[in-house]
């Protein structure tokens, strides 16, 4: 055959470089053709002496040595061979005769790596050289893997471990290194037990037991003291391996050192889940423990209690001591709360299951919701009474005075507690239950806890309802003005008009009381203020025009009204618009609303009185008012409270206040006005303790702005109301009794003094 | 001790002494056949120089052998020189001096002197034969 040649192998290199030794020429020559003819590339040598002369310059890649030489035979020569730095692991092949076993033994013990018998044959040959080759580089390989290997290991502080069932547990010297070891130090398992805290030692050596029970697959992370001391954390992972019956005899796998790892995760886990304040779990994590534990209930069909705690009047404590006094107590707060539940920090993501059995009592926690809200879960309770005792003992945590900026704070909590699955099977119903509950308590007066119910919901629901559509009312033209009128009885005429909110809902009409809190609440008071001041400015100009009104309409406003600093500003915008003067205007305040305020509403009521709008003191008598003040305030009226007058000959005290009201009135140059004037009796003693203007539905109720034109049209003109029998038949004589005089319109302003 | 055979009987069979009375009837044809096919052109003059190297170990070691057979037998000597005849006369196809030499080497190597000259002297006949067969090879090289 004219070769084209056997070549070597396409992933050999190009030529390999072939050393070939022996000392008979003829052997020599003939392999050196055969060889060069396959593809090698050959330098002949003819005595050991000679090929370790040329090595160092040739560099072959594979030496083939005959054994039998003279001087320096082959084995001798190999061995002088393996001793040049560079030659320890190149491969060389030892040609032994057939029936040499001998010398095949010694080739191997002179680290030959292999043996060939001599023969004419030379593709046996050329394919063992060939076979030798690949090996060499695959050896070659795999060294420098290992190498790369152990570096790698080395920089992720990671080594490999192999166990074998019945002794036998090796550390490859990476994994030394993990534990802090050299290579040369040895460590067993006891050794690596002993490393193991003992709690952590016995849940491993039992985790081990189960895996190997189950020929699974071994991960988990150790926590080992080294010998110096430092504390780190090891993560394993090791398959089983198995026998050529597939019975596993033992475990091979790494071993790296994961704390700095573990540390990070733990660093981020501590910002993801718990609050950056108080050290709590957060919202998050919150809603994570709920959900889990209902999850967990669901399944073992136990109750879980969930209380929410929001501290009372906390804002205070902020607004008056600053922002870093109010997290001070936040602190402390969480702190005492920690304090009430047990507390597991290291519950997280993936590691119930891994615990099992009764793994959700481990949910329980304070933590903390937001703001000054904080939640206790309760994974299991027996019954309400056990989340009614863990409440109390939250507020019997906040008891003790809390030191902050070297102030002693008192700090109450209001708590509200729903209970799965009673009142909310998701996570979402429990805290809104919660919430309601909470706000029972607060609007009951605070410092208490509640256990959610369904009735509670339900006003909750309705003020939330009541809420949405009073924000529409205005909009809607659903809030109108009623008017209820002032009477001077004297003279038996109206002399002006108190203007009260009412809300037409549907056919429905909702009385001030049910609403006009509400929009104290939420803000909306102001937009209904300025609205009803507008209005009124509005009706007093249809009155002026219809039947010659010029009194006042009085409009009762909030003290905050008063704080604005726009306020006279929009009254002049109101009686602008409609071309009436500022006194058509009045304002009323009731007296706790002013004494509330005072120090902020004073401005407000010089500035207006000095444009001539008056202001008028609601349900006078039932504050504290400090008469001095009064003296100093720009007033012009008050209005003696509806209670008085009830009593009025029925108790001689109600009339002794009056009386006092009265005088003092009197003394300061005020009007004074009875309010909730129902009979006869009332109107009569009234009249003679010296007070003749009046309110009440003995004259009328509150009416819309038409039917007061009725009321005068038909009740006042024609004298027909009792009252005005009544009081003309007691004011015969009275100078100033020309009772509705028709000429010069029918009601003339009421004057400035009447007293 | 199992008789040794260094050479596969295949490849032996055509190397027994043959009738015929060609000079190079010593020589195995395959065994030459596979040397020229080492060199197919000739380009390398492979062949010459093979028979020249082998005729010149001859003339080498033949001495050597000649001053081992004093007196005493040095078999140290003898073990050496039936080894390297051995592989080069089985690599020219020179099969039965292959075989002789294969023997001795092994009686040496065990030192049994018994029937070792005996056997020396067939090797040396069988020597003659091969020079005879390489000297008429020679020619009909190019």
């Amino acid at each position: 055959m004219k070769s084209a040649g056997p070549q070597l192998d396409d992933d050999l290199p190009a030529r390999a470089k072939v050393l070939l030794v022996d000392d008979d020429e003829v052997n020599l020559l003939m392999t050196s053709a055969a060889l060069q003819e396959r593809g090698f590339d050959v330098t002949s040598a003819s005595s050991g002496a000679q090929a370790l002369d040329m090595i160092a310059h040739m560099s072959p890649d594979l030496i083939v040595l005959d054994a039998m030489m003279p001087v320096l035979d082959g084995f001798e020569t190999c061995t002088r061979l393996r001793e040049f730095p560079g030659f320890e692991s190149t491969p060389v092949l030892m040609l032994t005769g057939l029936d040499d076993e001998a010398s095949i033994n010694r080739a191997y013990q002179v680290g030959a790596t292999d043996f060939f018998v001599k023969s004419p044959q030379w593709s046996l040959l050329a394919g063992r050289l060939r076979y030798l080759l690949r090996s060499s580089r695959t050896r070659i390989e795999l060294e420098r893997s290992k190498a790369r290997l152990a570096r790698a290991q080395d920089l992720a502080r990671m080594g490999s471990f192999e166990w074998h069932l019945g002794g036998g547990f090796t550390l490859a010297a990476e994994a030394l290194r993990v534990f802090g070891r050299g290579p040369q130090e040895g460590l067993d398992f006891i050794g690596v037990m002993r490393m193991i805290p003992h709690e952590e030692r016995t849940l491993f050596l039992r985790l081990l037991r189960d895996v190997i029970a189950h020929n699974s697959v071994l991960v988990t992370d150790l926590p080992v003291t080294l010998l110096d001391g430092r504390q780190r954390v090891v993560h394993i992972e090791a398959e089983p391996e198995f026998n050529e019956h597939g019975n596993a005899n033992g475990y091979t796998g790494v071993m790296q050192d994961v704390t700095d790892r573990r540390q990070a995760e733990d660093r981020i886990r501590q910002l993801a889940h718990f609050d950056a304040l108080t050290g709590l779990p957060n919202r998050r994590q919150l809603i994570w423990r709920v959900e889990r534990a209902i999850e967990q209930a669901r399944r073992g069909g136990h109750e879980v209690g969930l209380l929410l705690i929001d501290l009372d009047r906390f804002k205070i404590i902020n607004d008056t001591l600053g922002h870093a006094a109010g997290d001070e107590l936040l602190i402390e707060v969480g702190r005492r709360l920690r304090a009430c539940v047990r507390n597991s920090d290291q519950v997280m993501e993936g590691m119930l299951e891994t615990i099992g059995g009764r793994s959700h009592r481990t949910l329980e926690a304070v933590g903390r919701l937001g703001g000054d809200e904080f939640v206790a879960l309760l994974p299991e309770i027996g019954d309400e009474r056990d989340a009614e005792r863990v409440a109390e003992r939250v507020l019997e945590a906040m008891r003790e005075p809390i030191f902050i900026s070297g102030q002693e704070c008192f700090v109450t909590a209001s708590v509200g507690i729903a209970i799965y699955p009673r009142d909310g099977l998701t996570m979402a119903d429990l805290l809104r239950n919660s919430d309601v509950a909470m706000y029972a308590v607060k609007s009951q007066g605070r410092n208490a806890a509640a256990l959610y119910t369904p009735q509670l919901a339900g006003q909750g629901r309705e003020k939330l309802e009541l809420e949405s559509a009073l924000h529409k009312a205005l909009e809607r033209g659903e809030i109108v003005l009623h008017y209820q009128p002032k009477i001077d009885v004297r003279a038996a005429r109206m002399v002006g008009a108190e203007a009260l909110m009412r809300w037409k809902r549907g056919d429905k009409l909702v009385p001030p009381g049910d609403f006009i809190p509400l929009a104290e609440e939420t803000g909306l008071i102001v937009p209904l203020s300025e609205w009803a001041l507008k209005e009124a400015a509005r009706q007093a100009k249809v009155w002026q025009l219809n039947f010659g009104f010029s009194d006042s309409i009085a409009v009762n406003l909030p003290s905050r009204m008063f704080e604005r600093s726009d306020l006279v500003e929009h009254i002049h915008q109101c009686v602008s618009a409609y071309g009436v003067p500022h006194r058509a205007i009045q304002l009323e305040i009731t007296e706790n609303n002013l004494m509330k305020d005072l120090q902020n509403v004073i401005p407000a009521l010089h500035r207006l009185n000095e444009v001539g709008v008056e202001i008028s003191i609601d349900d006078f008598g039932t504050g504290y008012s400090s008469l001095a003040y009064l003296t100093t305030l720009p007033i012009s009226e008050v209005k003696i409270d509806r209670t008085f007058v009830r009593d009025l000959g029925i108790t001689p005290q109600s009339s002794a206040v009056v009386t006092a009201i009265i005088a003092l009135a009197r003394a300061m140059g005020l009007r004074v006005i009875a309010e909730g004037v129902e009979t006869l009796r009332q109107m009569d003693v009234l009249h003679r303790l010296g007070c003749s203007l009046m309110q009440g539905f003995l004259f009328s109720k509150p009416l819309p702005p038409e039917e007061i034109e009725q009321w005068l049209a038909q009740t006042v003109l024609p004298r027909k109301a009792p009252w005005i029998a009544q009081a003309h038949s007691d004011f015969e004589g009275d100078p100033g009794g020309s009772l509705g005089s028709l000429s010069g319109g029918p009601l003339r302003p009421s004057g400035g003094k009447l007293l | 001790m199992s008789t040794p055979t260094p050479i596969p009987p295949s490849l032996a069979e055509p190397a027994e002494p043959s009738s015929a009375a060609d000079a190079t009837s010593c020589l195995d044809p395959v065994a030459l056949d596979r040397l020229r096919e080492l060199d197919p052109d000739g380009h390398n003059k492979l062949i010459e120089r093979v028979l020249a190297a082998y005729l010149k170990s001859l003339d080498r070691l033949l001495p050597e052998l000649a001053a081992a057979r004093g007196e005493q037998l040095d078999l140290n000597v003898v073990r050496h020189v039936s080894h390297t005849l051995k592989s080069s006369s089985a690599s020219l196809g020179a099969m039965a001096l292959a075989e002789r030499c294969a023997d001795i080497e092994s009686r040496a190597r065990q030192q049994h002197s018994e029937g070792l000259e005996a056997l020396l002297d067939a090797m040396l006949a069988d020597i003659q034969q091969v020079r005879l067969a390489v000297a008429s090879l020679a020619p009909t090289t190019p």
